[in-house]
């Protein structure tokens, strides 16, 4: 694929500008870059963190609601409390902070070398540094996706947030965005902020959502709407923005089942700041600008089973790699990630990094009902964590793991939603049976059954 | 209160901006009143930013002297001031024969009009020149010297100057009445605006779809607007920038152009319908068609990856599709350039340099000032800054190193020198217009309240008064709770 080449990241490696050298340099201070830290510290690999802000925590920070931690602690934490355990960790650790500072490129030498290090340069108000990594970690987590990236038409007046942004003004700027709002959007975020809103007095005049079910957790639905009395319109959507200056209303219409709004549904919902929570996108510009090969489905990085990207040395985890629902799981994955990255750069290359084997080397892809499978390759006989999503709810479908046509693998017949990433152990019987069906891929594919 | 100038320039859009930097060389006192509170808010923001060659207006008009030469001026014009300008060149696609023919008639109208090189060429060489033309594409009128600016940036860079050397601008002053005194008046012109009164012995109308509106005032020429809206879509940064494609023109428009930006985006534009004036809505139906005309020329242009849509108005003088630029053959002493629709981006600096051989026929004194300086410099744009001069910039400055906009890397210290440049930003839009910051993949998402912060400290404000653009578009109501 192309190499995308901004302006911003036409750095090689400069002469002039001061050098540091670790194993290991993690980009991004937020969850998953914390946990792959100190992973990869555990395993005793020189760890450096870049994070842009001047704090680590990433988006955690400004999620003041409960939730965090019921797996990974036990127990029910805020995100800046889930964040601060981690924050502490780091802290008591010798991994080098470089806060406030923004990686502008990274440049990996000659791909071909299996021993090439990694030069990270970033910059900062006291100015341009570069790192040097045997491995790198992107964790750079992910944004929200745009009014403009939906196409609601309409004008363009002041008062349409990301729910992000809105939560940022009411959790951090300690601002208020607005007094009525809409929300467009039930997945987590978009609920969060219904109740955040209406605790803070701004009146919520509804939810819309474009799909026929909720695409939130369902204890958000719950928490957030159920108990505030905040409806949630499915099956509806924003059509039109009104107000010149500022918001002064949005046209809501119902869709059909090809999610094309209906015409003569339309009604004008009265509001002065529209929300909106419809979708996360990884930020990936920075990976793609060092040669990492995407998977246009996650819009993340195509990873191995060690979370390896396409280019060796450079591993990917969190909302970088693929949009995860729990913070929890986004440091279970990072923590593999870290481990990973300090073996490949304590272990001297590919050869000795976990298990690889040459023998091994497989595609995952998706199919039926699954939106996409992760990792994209396998490159090991071993027991593998396989996660998807689905693209739409079933009460009843199975996993089928499938090679050159073959069924080698049926799990148990559940319900599935889109809401949950899931995450389902791959044995490492079934990719042996692949390679010996003499198989260069395997299917991934989640289909409802009918209910006997 | 009044104030007395020589010349009076209402409309701060590319056309008043343009013609403000033609004239600031000249010992003249000059005044550019716009209505909005900011540079180029009208029609020269909603648009592609396509500096066309010329080949497409009908000899004879205006327009069609006027637009090749503005082609040909925006070289000096960009060096000058300072501005982003690439000269791709373009291709009109041609998909059959009818079309063929269409090409043979563009090009013999750009024969006419000045337009240099052009040439039909077949589908070996648009492959060769744009790899991502459609194969489907059997023919092409190629144009070498088309190409494309930021609008906005051309408008902002050109009042600077004019600014620079002496132009008064007043922002938000709409005119709602001008009277006019006798011809022998050395300010026969009196501009009534809500702040104060402006009174100038020549005026000049470059008020865009506000143009019929100050003729009618000043008891001159009556003519009808019409507002022909154009939808938008910007979409993200490609590996490499897109040369200029255009389908063959339809009789109103110049149909669904795909062309790339001075920062490397793909612009999609634009559509051609007479809607409400003051309507800048977008719509479902004409996006699609952006959409789907893209394609026809371009079939791998990823257009998930939209960055923003908009739209704006076409200001078109009802009953010609052609430019009016000229003294007014009512009242002498006002200057029309009105009817400044497409190709108005491209033809400006030929306006300005029309509007002055005018304004000289009439008996305007032109002398030229010994002090005028024809330079702007534009400001450091950190993104595009080669690293050695970065790290300068930092030592300068940590500021420069204070990351704001992420997705196009825009530091705190270029948006406080967005806002303290004469004339500054006062907006979250007007500080994207001119450093961007905003204006990437996630439009403002992360870097909105940070913006809003600088502008509340720089312009000594509360948060809550901060706008996104004009007055009426608060982007905050004010604290949460009382702990501020």
């Amino acid at each position: 694929m192309a190499k995308f080449k901004s302006s911003a990241i036409d750095c090689g490696v400069v002469e002039a500008v001061q050098t540091q050298a670790f194993d290991v340099v993690v980009i991004g201070g937020g969850p998953a870059g914390m946990a792959a830290a100190l992973a990869a510290h555990k395993a005793g690999a020189r760890v450096a963190i870049v994070e842009r802000e001047q704090h680590l925590g990433g988006i955690l920070r400004q999620c003041i609601h409960p939730g965090f931690g019921l797996s990974h602690f036990k127990q029910e934490l805020t995100g800046p409390e889930y964040a601060q355990r981690f924050i502490d960790q780091v802290h008591a650790t010798d991994i080098a902070l470089f806060l406030n500072s923004m990686v502008i490129g990274i440049d990996s030498g000659e791909p071909a070398e299996d021993t090439a290090v990694h030069t990270v340069t970033l910059m900062s108000p006291t100015g341009m540094l570069q790192l040097t990594g045997r491995a790198v970690v992107l964790a750079m987590g992910c944004r929200e996706r745009t009014r403009s990236e939906i196409k609601i038409p309409g004008s363009r007046p002041a008062g349409m947030f990301t729910a992000g942004l809105a939560q940022r003004y009411i959790n951090i700027e300690n601002l208020k965005p607005g007094s009525r709002a809409v929300i467009l959007g039930s997945g987590d975020i978009g609920l969060i902020m219904a109740r955040r809103c209406t605790l803070e007095g701004i009146s919520v005049e509804g939810v819309y959502e474009l799909m026929p079910y909720a695409n939130g957790l369902r204890r958000n639905v719950k928490n957030c709407l159920d108990d505030f009395g905040i409806p949630l319109h499915l099956s509806t959507t924003v059509t039109r923005v009104i107000g010149h200056d500022r918001v002064e209303a949005v046209e809501v219409s119902q869709v059909d089942e090809r999610l094309a709004s209906i015409a003569g549904t339309e009604r004008i919902v009265p509001c002065d700041t529209l929300l909106l929570s419809v979708g996360l996108i990884p930020e990936n510009e920075l990976s793609v600008a060092a040669g990492v090969e995407l998977d246009p489905r996650t819009r993340g990085a195509v990873v191995d089973q060690s979370l390896q990207t396409g280019v060796p040395g450079i591993f990917a985890c969190g909302n970088v790699l693929h949009v995860h629902d729990l913070a929890d799981n986004v440091t279970t994955e990072s923590e593999r990630a870290g481990a990973a990255a300090a073996a490949y750069a304590l272990g001297g290359g590919a050869e000795t990094n976990a298990v690889a084997d040459t023998s091994c080397e497989l595609t995952v892809s998706p199919a039926g009902i699954a939106g996409y499978a992760l990792p994209g390759r396998i490159t090991a006989v071993a027991l593998t964590k396989l996660n998807f999503r689905v693209r739409r709810p079933v009460d009843t479908a199975r996993v089928r793991i499938l090679a050159n046509g073959e069924e080698v693998f049926a799990g148990k017949v559940r319900a599935f939603k889109p809401s949950v990433m899931e995450s389902f152990p791959l044995p490492a019987k079934v990719i042996q049976r692949a390679l010996d069906l003499g198989a260069s891929e395997i299917v991934l594919s989640v289909d409802p059954v009918e209910e006997a | 209160m009044a104030e007395t100038f020589d010349i009076a320039i209402v409309g701060a859009g590319i056309t008043g901006c343009a013609i403000a930097r033609q004239l600031a060389r000249y010992d003249l006192s000059i005044c550019v009143v716009e209505a909005a509170n900011d540079i180029a808010l009208g029609a020269s923001k909603a648009n592609g930013g396509l500096v066309h060659a010329g080949y497409d207006p009908a000899p004879g008009t205006v327009k069609a002297q006027v637009n090749a030469r503005g082609c040909e001026l925006y070289g000096t014009w960009a060096q000058e001031l300072g501005f982003l300008f690439r000269r791709t060149g373009s291709m009109v696609l041609g998909f059959n024969d009818e079309d063929r023919a269409h090409l043979e008639q563009l090009r013999s109208n750009g024969l006419v009009n000045g337009v240099p090189e052009l040439s039909i060429v077949g589908p070996d060489r648009i492959h060769e020149l744009e790899p991502r033309a459609s194969a489907d594409a059997t023919c092409a009128l190629w144009c070498p010297s088309t190409g494309f600016v930021d609008p906005f940036e051309v408008a902002i860079a050109a009042l600077e100057n004019a600014v620079a050397n002496g132009v008064t601008f007043m922002r938000s002053a709409p005119v709602e009445a001008i009277e006019v005194a006798g011809s022998g008046d050395d300010a026969r012109f009196t501009l009534a605006t809500p702040a104060s009164n402006v009174r100038c012995r020549y005026l000049i109308n470059a008020a865009g779809n506000g143009a019929a509106d100050i003729s009618h005032m000043a008891g001159a020429e009556e003519f009808q607007m019409v507002w022909r809206q154009g939808n938008i879509v910007v979409l993200e940064k490609e590996p490499r920038t897109l040369m200029p494609l255009y389908p063959v023109p339809t009789p109103v428009s110049k149909g669904v152009i795909v062309t790339g930006t001075v920062h490397g985006n793909t612009v999609i534009t634009a559509t051609a319908a007479v809607r409400e004036p003051g309507d800048t809505q977008t719509y479902a139906a004409d996006v699609n068609a952006l959409l789907t005309g893209a394609h026809k020329l371009v079939p791998d242009l990823d257009t998930r990856r939209v960055v923003r849509a908009f739209a704006g108005g076409r200001p078109v003088i009802q009953g010609t599709n052609d430019f009016f630029i000229g003294q007014s053959a009512v009242v002498p002493g006002l200057f029309q350039a009105a009817g400044i629709q497409s190709p108005g981006v491209a033809s400006a600096p030929a306006i300005a340099e029309r509007m002055e051989l005018v304004m000289r026929e009439a008996g305007v004194a032109l002398r030229e000032r010994a002090d005028w300086n024809p330079i702007r410099h534009a400001p450091d744009d950190f993104d595009r800054t080669p690293l050695a001069r970065k790290e300068e910039l930092i030592e300068s400055d940590p500021a420069w190193g204070q990351i704001v906009c992420r997705c196009e890397t825009v530091p705190e210290a270029e948006i406080v020198a967005a806002i303290r440049r004469r004339p500054g930003a006062v907006s979250v839009e007007g500080v994207k217009r001119r450093c961007r910051a905003g204006m990437g993949r996630c439009q403002s998402g992360f870097c909105q309240s940070r913006v809003v912060a600088i502008l509340a400290r720089e312009l000594g404000c509360d948060p809550s008064e901060v706008l996104l653009e004009d007055t009426g578009s608060w982007l905050v109501e004010g604290p949460l709770k009382g702990v501020r």
